[in-house]
């Protein structure tokens, strides 16, 4: 169902980069930077203004670019804001962005922000609300919706089901596609001790249009996805296995958003994931992708 | 909807509440204590440590621009011991009502502007987290229309704009001399002006008592009447084409 569904899709393969404020200025000055792509926030652009506003947007008017959502509050009960559905849409059609991308989790309860991806209990109830919401997005969107796996630390409540049954049970209940984040499959592989392959091959993997990959860190017993470190090999392994999985170039996205490196350095980790990419699904420039 | 509502107020609760604080003393009895079934309460001690970790990951997330937006405020109130107390009372009154990540310290600065919370012990707190945040809101602050048939060069009988950017602000204190190593303010009036550059870079500038009302004045009515109502006996002009140059002033409107 993912082929087909998304209108200048096939402008995004390879490994993209997240647009982050410490770059805009030399990303704005250079056109020649090799990135495919750019993930953008919409939160953090509408509504802003200044130098590194004017950047952002220059940025956004130029290079291609995916939206990707951090505070909707999609599993939440609070009422949308209409006025900013109402930004977020011309944003998207800005953009041109072939889909945008909203957490499968909650991030606002009573009209207070919490500013924390933060999980959805795993029960048939919270499913049906999620998969309803997600439709009722999906419908005030111009765009298709994806929804992204997050990374959990604790089940909220008494589970019904298992994290797999329950992102399925909802992308399948709301119809939408599947932004997959390998890397929070692996933490919370690692933090609930679980085979990510294993897990991985339950899922409706024809519902993925993108993936995300970022880098992530030890405090204790607990892993936490931290978006500050370099992409570990394991992880990178799992991207490669699901690449070949999906068997389609679609697109990667190298989250960063602590201990930001400079732009060079990102551009060189970037290169190291396009390699690992291309050595699975390696795409003809100009061609094979019909 | 019932039971997932009730457990994201749960989760919320234990975030920012007071008594998430104790979460993992009795993390069966916090759940009891928020109301949630038997069921539910019970799983909350199967992952007490995964569920005091979002305590502790959202708390961060809400105070980490806090604490770069506001590194003054948070000296002086770390070397009074006051600090941990101010964020989590302003935590507990849940007063970010915003999507956007840049409205967090915006919300902090409201919080304290409402509840006048520290003012009795220290009188400048408001001014001086003001004065922290000004330049921030300066150098963001959305570009807006400017209206047209701006000239250059000011006239007695003009009008003038300023850049929809500028503040002109008044406190009570220096609060923009202070330091995270010298945060307390000598207590004298002190004008602002606060503007973007032509790099779009936030400047501050002090203004005499004189030269801040006429940039007030002179928006409403001419430079010429402004000028008399407030007693100048010369037109700054060259000031006002001055600020104009700098980016404070967008141009001047004529009769
Ligand atoms: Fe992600």
């Amino acid at each position: 169902m993912a082929q087909g569904r998304f209108a200048g899709q096939e402008r995004f393969t390879g490994v993209g980069l997240g647009l982050r404020r410490p770059h805009l200025e030399a990303v704005a000055a250079r056109a020649d930077h090799g990135v495919p792509f750019w993930e953008t926030c919409p939160e953090n652009v509408i509504g802003d203004g200044g130098r590194p506003h004017r950047d952002a947007c220059a940025i956004l008017d130029r290079d291609p670019v995916l939206t990707h959502g951090l505070a909707i509050s999609l599993g939440g009960f609070d009422p949308w804001d209409e006025d900013y559905l109402g930004d977020l849409g011309r944003f998207l059609v800005r953009t041109g962005t072939p889909w945008h991308s909203e957490h499968l989790c909650f991030t606002a309860v009573d009209g207070s922000w919490l500013h924390e991806l933060l999980p959805m209990p795993f029960t048939r109830e919270a499913a049906r609300h999620a998969a309803a919401r997600a439709r009722d997005l999906q419908a005030r969107l111009p765009v298709p919706l994806l929804l992204e796996n997050i990374t959990y630390y604790a089940e909220l409540g008494a589970a019904e089901m298992d994290e797999a049954d329950f992102i399925a049970e909802v992308l399948e209940g709301a119809d939408v596609g599947w932004l997959l984040d390998v890397n929070n499959v692996y933490v919370n592989a690692l933090n609930f001790g679980f085979d990510p392959k294993a897990w991985l091959s339950r899922m409706p993997l024809d519902r993925v249009a993108q993936l995300h990959i970022a880098g992530h860190k030890r405090f204790g017993t607990l892993t936490v996805d931290t978006h500050g470190a370099d992409v570990i090999d394991p992880v990178i392994e799992l991207m490669q296995w699901t690449l070949a999985r999906l068997g389609r170039p679609v697109p990667v996205l190298l989250e960063r958003d602590n201990h930001i490196p400079d732009l060079e350095d990102l551009l060189a980790e970037r290169s190291r994931l396009q390699a690992a990419y291309d050595e699975v699904l390696a795409v003809p420039v100009g061609g094979g992708r019909g | 909807m019932a039971e997932t509502l009730a457990l994201q107020r749960a989760l919320a609760a234990l975030v920012l509440d007071p008594e998430g604080a104790a979460f993992e003393e009795d993390p069966v009895g916090f759940a009891r204590g928020q109301g949630l079934p038997e069921a539910h309460a019970e799983a909350f001690g199967r992952f007490p440590g995964g569920l005091a970790a979002y305590r502790e990951l959202a708390r961060l997330s809400l105070v980490d621009p806090i604490e770069t937006m506001f590194p003054v405020t948070k000296a002086l109130l770390e070397r009074e011991g006051a600090w941990e107390g101010c964020i989590d009372a302003f935590l507990q009154t849940r007063c970010v009502g915003s999507r956007h990540y840049r409205d967090i310290a915006p919300a902090f600065l409201g919080w304290l502007a409402e509840t006048e919370w520290g003012m009795a012990t220290w009188p400048f707190l408001l001014e001086l987290a003001h004065a922290e945040l000004l330049e921030v809101l300066v150098a963001r602050f959305p570009d807006g229309i400017l209206p047209e048939g701006l000239q250059e060069t000011p006239h007695p009988g003009d009008r003038l704009v300023l850049d929809p950017a500028t503040q002109v602000v008044a406190y009570r204190h220096a609060v923009h001399r202070t330091s995270e190593t010298d945060p307390v303010p000598e207590a004298r009036p002190t004008h602002l002006l606060a503007y973007r550059d032509a790099e779009g870079r936030a400047q501050l500038m002090d203004l005499t008592p004189a030269a801040a009302a006429l940039l007030v004045e002179a928006q409403g009515r001419s430079i010429r009447e402004a000028a008399q109502a407030l007693g100048l006996a010369d037109l700054p002009l060259p000031l006002l084409e001055e600020l104009r140059i700098r980016g404070a002033i967008a141009g001047f409107m004529p009769a």
